[in-house]
């Protein structure tokens, strides 16, 4: 019996397709993820010149892309798996990983837009400029971090099965992390600074600060992308490992 | 040893299903022809979902076969889901999309050309023009059920598996999703339906098989069931009005004993 399979660029299309018009439509968590960044770029102008465009910057990026990967992305996964949503999909010729796949292009379309908005903002109101090559690595590290925070909100949606539990989950970690990342590098006590320094917050707000200046990437930088891509790798690994469709 | 004619659509030989050591389905064999509506009745917990989201693909069973169209599930699951449709029985789609965009996202997904024209046709049929710009969540049970079934059959399949597709639904909408679900059967394609509805099951169904405890337990046209088993005792021991129904003998091989 001949079948027609769909082409899977045109299944993969039509994913993408939705997935954007659904986010396109939760502009409240787009306006979220935009908002803390934004507020810590205005409120902390006067702070620049004391600490720094890069760490005000980086601070803005890495708070966005917890956002991003914890609120925008677990919180809606668990919601459509608690729906029966991706069930839905799964009965349909589309290959499984395409489904995840478009999710997650999705969210990298956040942080082009989450980086770009910090640049912007950053520039009109804060006068911070980059080099063309600060500028360039900024959004390639802002990807590699992106990466850590989606794999930190899949090892989320694998290990809590309940919608609700994600969701208050989430935004504890979320709340939790800003205080910390915002905080804890202010800190005199030099045990605590180095936990947040090592942390998925403080590795990214490294390697993050470090490619806006690329001349001042170090050893210390390169140790932060090391554990940047280690915790990528670990927490995606859990997260796929402990996912359940339904 | 089952009956395997060679017009079988599905086909579902030895199925057996655990979750961890309690199983769930056990040894199950059946198989629906084109051209026929084979439904899948039994109690709560019976093994009705297990079977079918094995038949879907969406279970890894232990051991069996499962083929649709002649594709075995496990060995070419696209190939076999693009020939069938399906209609969950908790289904939804994303909230945030409009009934057009949803029937558009599934049109995309199966490859079928949907032009304007024949989209406001396909919304004309179930009587959802007004409502194309609608959110699903928006819609009440029978139209959210109507626009289900278009997706499922968008892409024409020659299986259309639908999990008790008429529950929560009216008298007038049961019907009006019977009459649909004959006329997929007219064009020669199967149907492989399961339901609490003995009502449903006999207006409908070509075939049924009871299944409990993970077994099926007879097989037959809804009459060959009665007729089969009016003289059992448990059967007539069901019976309420004397005369002997689907329910009394479903009630019969199944047992009065409400399931969790």
């Amino acid at each position: 019996m001949e079948t027609k399979i769909p082409k899977p660029s045109d299944a993969f299309l039509s994913l993408m397709r939705a997935d954007f018009t659904t986010q396109w439509r939760n502009r409240r968590s787009v306006i979220m993820s935009l908002l803390v960044p934004i507020i810590i770029l205005i409120s902390w102008k006067g702070l620049i010149a004391k600490l720094g465009g890069a760490f005000v910057f980086s601070i803005a990026l890495t708070i966005g892309l917890t956002s991003i990967g914890m609120m925008g992305y677990a919180i809606s996964v668990a919601r459509d798996r608690d729906k029966g949503v991706f069930q839905r999909l799964r009965v349909t010729p589309v290959p499984t990983p395409f489904i995840m796949m478009s999710r997650l292009l999705v969210q990298l379309g956040m942080i082009a837009v989450l980086t770009l908005g910090v640049f912007i903002i950053g520039y009109r109101v804060d006068k911070i400029a980059l080099t063309p090559a600060g500028y360039i690595l900024t959004f390639i590290t802002a990807f590699l971090g992106g990466a850590l925070y989606l794999g930190f909100g899949q090892m989320i949606v694998g290990l809590i099965k309940n919608a609700e539990t994600v969701n208050s989950t989430t935004r504890l970690v979320y709340i939790a992390f800003i205080m910390l990342g915002m905080f804890g590098e202010l800190s005199d006590n030099m045990e605590f600074k180095n936990i947040i320094h090592w942390s998925p917050f403080g590795t990214v707000k490294t390697i993050l600060a470090a490619a806006m200046q690329p001349v001042t990437w170090n050893n210390d930088a390169t140790l932060a992308l090391v554990a940047t891509l280690a915790y990528a790798l670990v927490f995606s690994f859990l997260g796929i490992k402990w996912f359940r469709w339904n | 040893m089952i009956d395997q004619p060679g017009s079988s659509i599905l086909q579902v030989k030895n199925l057996n299903v655990f979750y961890g050591t309690f199983q769930a389905v056990s040894n199950v064999s059946f198989y629906v022809k084109s051209g026929e509506i084979f439904g899948l009745l039994g109690p709560n917990g019976a093994g009705k979902t297990s079977t079918l989201s094995s038949v879907e693909g969406l279970l890894k069973p232990q051991s069996g076969e499962i083929t649709v169209a002649g594709f075995n599930i496990s060995k070419q699951p696209l190939h076999a889901r693009a020939n069938m449709g399906v209609q969950l029985q908790a289904t939804s789609f994303q909230p945030e999309l409009t009934i057009t965009e949803i029937i558009k996202l599934y049109a995309g997904i199966y490859g079928v050309n949907l032009t304007s024209e024949k989209l406001n046709a396909l919304l004309q049929d179930i009587k959802l023009e007004e409502a194309a710009s609608k959110k699903f969540g928006q819609l009440s049970g029978g139209q959210q059920q109507r626009v289900s079934l278009v997706i499922s059959t968008i892409h024409d399949p020659i299986l259309v598996m639908l999990d008790e597709p008429t529950t929560g639904l009216d008298p007038q909408s049961r019907r009006q999703l019977w009459e649909r679900i004959e006329a997929i059967r007219e064009k020669g394609h199967a149907v492989l339906l399961t339901t609490h509805s003995m009502e449903e099951a006999e207006a409908v169904c070509d075939r049924i098989a009871i299944i409990d405890h993970g077994k099926v337990i007879a097989t037959d046209t809804p009459q060959g069931l009665i007729d089969l088993y009016r003289n059992d005792p448990a059967v007539i021991s069901a019976s309420r009005k004397g005369k002997i129904t689907l329910e009394d003998v479903f009630i019969g091989l199944t047992g009065k004993t409400v399931r969790a």
